[in-house]
């Protein structure tokens, strides 16, 4: 008390006054983000509008030529409509389905499966096509093999059609359905449906009164999301449709853009019109999901009372468990089966088993570059991508910059567009750029990291919110700066936010597939279109070998991930 | 502790987009005393005192600590947060999780570069004076609300700020330990002689620690002035309902019946009652604001007859300290409070009085 009172009273905080820091950083990363992604969108609608010399750039004459040519691709038009309808409701009735059962029922070992429900998500749909396509390709699929042993004929299952390729599409995008719909199940009160069972409501009438309006727009949004993601993806299309010339439109963009002569504005108007649909399916997600906030609005997680359903558990756990095994087990178990294999059959002799697959990867010198260049990508993209995006996550959410709100949907904007259509755009744009990026890794660099930003935004985003404001704001009156703060205070409570969003950039950076494949150039290869491209030029044993290798990769990072998840699970609530 | 700064508020506005959130409101809070802005919810009060402290951004008007002007939205100041020199208890606590109670506190003084020898004094000081001294090595999730309560106050105490500002600290801690914590705080800060700015709802909590209370409604001052003047003397309905609960009588004056001071008023149901004007000029809805507690209900009529009615017992409802007592009274009910073993029950008859000196005539 004495030392307190009796201590001269301390001088301001010495100030480095009318600099506005956070002013200027924030606005320097706010445009350098806001160009990334917007000046590659330019180029892309330019390219869309060119009808002049193919050749000449910038373009000689403009119009909508290329657009009109657009009703010539009726029938790829077609196939990515059955296929993206047909996934989604393929997608829709697992996550559905697994929701309600793990968030309504007493199936056992709820805990485990509710995780293991997630995995298939982190399994790529480019692993999932080549497990799939050695399991159901209709001459040398294991599965018809060992049909036709067993005395069947000709084929029982052909993973290369529309349904095929929308069942390896669902398997993956199951989970994203699962994780947004259980969300929404979740976070829904009990005590609105024991409210009605209270007044007398049957347990039919709670479920069609009061369950079912209260979980309907989640579950829309849910699809719509799942939908616009359908139509932008690629890898099952590309894997499973083109040997067969079944294209949807983002194989058919990819085409457009690799044959000789490429078609380049017919694919930008291609991918424009792509985007503008999903643009609009996204705007749709977000309607259908804020105006209807009395759903959730508490942010409580509730746990509502399960539902017994008796002997039947057992039944439904066997479901989750068979989801699992479909799209995680039984795809890496394939591609381990066949990589060690000289030339894969469902049923080999033992002198076909071999490891030469994995010592060819290993060896050769483009695979080992690729391998090298992916792992030195994902470090830089996840470091800088951190920093990036906790700098854009943070004067979203906290800062009283002006423009703050236009921020938001600029950075969220890479999320409606496809990552191959945004590289198209970014290739076109980096091109006409007077720094030499093009062909580098650099451009790759650049690519991920702004197709990356609604990823690490939105990661750091969701930790921020979660940390009370006055925790900073108490730091402000104390007298430290914008820089001290972040220092002092917002890093080290978002610690583990921040290294799940690494991790999570990490891995999608590494799997990338879209953007890279437009982007890179001969000497700068990287892993996964590497597998693509072995893939249709090389043996499909040493392809699988070299998915499993990356797999390694990503899973090694992903049991890190979820060790610190864990362990931080609930910090600086 | 350095000497208290006093606060001026001058016509400040502080507008969302087009919705004029507070203002324009002035108050001085004078050196080393506390003022408390008191009002519902949703009134402004944090609002302002956001404000004060530079995290909310003004439209107009100004703002000057120790004469130093922070905030001149005519001349275009604005003095950052950090660069105000105040300090704040937060209604959260903000006690920061990933430091030591003594990195909590030592925090302001770590930033104003201070010798390592200096901040262990001081943090040591300031944890004295909340007593949280054997807890310097804690970690903020080891700490009950309460204990988290006294870190915030050492935290804000630590580096000597002239002015202290509190956004409802005490509304997260239980009902006793509240009642605790009023106390020990007004003594610190009158020990202190800081100049305290306080944003409560809690009435009993204005009235027991400030000099000074400005009530607050739907972004405007309502009344200012000192805890006793703004209880007995309330200026409008509001404040009479908010600050206390209160019977509105309202009536029409009868000039005719003024007896010395106590001016006369006649409610529709034929009453009549005398009041204190407290030098207020009678306006065309003239009121009587009298307190629950200042009505007295007694089984036989008292002696003198100024304010005295029969009245019948409506519902009696106990609620320990108090009873409270609902009578009929010339066509509608007056509520009265008051302590006593007396048993009351529905249609009993009774006496009730009011000392014209508690019927207080509202502003309007």
């Amino acid at each position: 008390m004495t030392a307190l009172t009796d201590a001269p009273p301390l001088p301001m905080v010495a100030h480095r006054r009318h600099f506005p820091t956070q002013k200027v950083v924030g606005y320097a990363v706010a445009i350098t983000a806001a160009l990334c992604v917007l000046y590659p969108i330019y180029y892309l609608i330019q390219a869309s509008l060119d009808v002049g010399d193919p050749n000449v750039r910038p373009p000689t004459a403009y119009g909508l030529d290329n657009y009109a040519l657009l009703p010539n691709y009726w029938e790829v038009m077609l196939n990515t409509l059955v296929v993206a309808f047909a996934a989604t409701a393929m997608a829709m009735v697992f996550g559905f389905l697994f929701a309600w059962i793990l968030t309504r029922t007493n199936v056992p070992f709820r805990g485990t499966l509710e995780q293991l429900m997630a995995v298939p998500y982190y399994v790529t749909p480019l692993l999932g096509a080549l497990a799939w396509n050695f399991l159901g390709a209709p001459e040398s699929g294991f599965i018809n093999q060992i049909w036709r042993a067993l005395g069947g004929g000709g084929a029982i299952v052909d993973i290369t059609g529309p349904v095929g390729i929308a069942w390896v599409m669902a398997l993956f995008e199951g989970s994203v359905a699962f994780v947004m719909i259980s969300a929404v199940m979740k976070s829904m009160d009990p005590s609105l449906e024991e409210a009605s069972q209270i007044l007398g409501g049957s347990r039919l009438r709670t479920m069609l009164k009061v369950t079912l309006p209260l979980v309907a727009p989640g579950v829309l949004g849910a699809a719509l999301f799942v939908f616009a993601e359908m139509l932008g993806s690629f890898a099952a299309a590309l894997v499973l449709g083109t040997p067969n010339r079944f294209y949807v439109i983002t194989t058919a963009i990819y085409q457009l853009v690799s044959q000789y002569p490429p078609k380049l504005p017919l694919a930008a108007a291609m991918g424009v019109s792509l985007f503008v649909v999903m643009f609009a399916m996204l705007y749709a997600y977000r309607r259908v999901t804020r105006g209807r906030s009395y759903v959730t609005v508490t942010g409580k997680a509730f746990r509502p009372r399960p539902m017994d359903v008796g002997g039947l558990r057992w039944a439904l756990f066997a479901l989750c468990i068979a989801y699992v095994v479909l799209s995680v087990v039984l795809p890496i178990a394939t591609l381990g089966y066949a990589s060690v294999q000289r030339l894969a059959v469902a049923l080999p002799s033992a002198d076909n088993f071999t490891l030469e697959h994995y010592r060819t990867a290993l060896s050769l010198n483009a695979v080992r570059q690729a391998i090298w260049n992916s792992l030195f990508l994902g470090v830089l993209t996840a470091t800088i991508g951190v920093v990036v995006t906790g700098l854009l996550a943070w004067l979203i959410q906290r800062s009283r910059l002006a423009g703050r709100g236009m921020l938001e949907y600029i950075v969220m904007f890479p999320q409606a567009v496809p990552r191959l259509v945004f590289a198209f755009g970014m290739m076109w744009a980096w091109l006409v750029f007077p720094i030499p990026v093009y062909g580098t890794i650099w451009i790759l660099l650049i690519a991920y990291l702004t197709v990356f930003l609604p990823l690490g935004v939105r990661a750091i985003s969701g930790v921020l919110v979660q940390l009370d404001k006055s925790l900073e704001e108490c730091g402000e009156v104390c007298g430290a700066s914008w820089g001290q703060r972040l220092r002092t205070i917002t890093m080290p409570l978002l610690k583990p936010g921040l290294f799940a969003a690494w991790l999570l950039i990490f891995v999608a950076s590494v799997r990338e597939l879209g953007a890279s494949i437009l982007l890179m150039g001969p000497d700068s290869k990287v892993l996964t279109p590497a597998i693509v491209e072995a893939f249709f030029s090389s043996s499909s044993e040493l392809t699988a070998a070299m998915a499993l290798i990356q797999t390694a990769f990503v899973g090694v990072a992903m049991l890190v991930f979820l060790a610190i998840t864990r362990r931080y699970g609930r910090i600086g609530a | 502790m350095s000497p208290g700064q006093h606060i001026e508020v001058e016509d400040l506005v502080i507008r969302y987009g087009a919705v004029a959130a507070v203002g324009p409101v002035s108050f001085t809070v004078a050196a080393g005393q506390q003022l408390t802005l008191l009002g519902p919810s949703g009134c402004g009060k944090t609002t302002t005192l956001r404000a004060v402290a530079g995290l909310e951004k003004p439209s107009a008007g100004a703002i000057r600590i120790g004469g130093r002007t922070v905030y001149d939205g005519a001349r275009g100041i604005d003095v950052p947060a950090e660069a105000r020199g105040l300090s704040m208890v937060f209604q959260s606590y903000a006690i920061w999780p990933h430091m030591t109670v003594f990195e909590n506190v030592a925090y302001g003084l770590r930033v104003r570069q201070k010798g390592a020898a200096e901040i262990r004094e001081r943090v040591g000081a300031a944890l004295d004076l909340v007593q949280m001294g054997p807890y310097a090595d804690r970690h903020a999730s080891q700490l009950s609300g309460g204990q988290q309560q006294r870190v915030a106050l050492a935290r804000a105490c630590a580096f000597s700020p002239s002015v202290l500002l509190f956004d409802e600290p005490l509304s997260n801690l239980d009902a006793k330990l509240r009642g605790d914590m009023r106390i020990e705080l007004r003594e610190l800060q009158h020990r202190l002689g800081v100049t305290s700015l306080y944003v409560t709802h809690d009435l009993e909590e204005a009235l027991a620690m400030s000099d000074k209370i400005v009530v607050m409604r739907a972004g405007q001052i309502e009344q200012s002035g000192p805890p006793s003047e703004i209880y007995n003397y309330p200026r409008t309905e509001f404040v009479a309902d908010f600050v206390g609960s209160a019977n509105l009588i309202q009536g029409r004056i009868r000039p005719d019946l003024t007896r010395g001071d106590a001016i006369a008023l006649e409610t529709p149901g034929g009453h009549l009652i005398h009041g204190s004007a407290h030098g207020r000029a009678v306006g065309d809805r003239p009121s009587f604001s009298v307190r629950t507690v200042h009505l007295k209900l007694t089984p036989q009529a008292p002696a003198h007859e100024t304010n005295v009615w029969p009245v019948t017992v409506k519902r009696a409802i106990f609620l320990g300290d108090l009873t409270q007592v609902h009578v009929e009274w010339g066509g509608r009910e007056l509520v009265v409070r008051q302590t006593g073993m007396q048993p009351w029950s529905e249609g009993q008859a009774a006496s009730l009085s009011a000392d014209p000196d508690h019927c207080i005539l509202l502003e309007h």
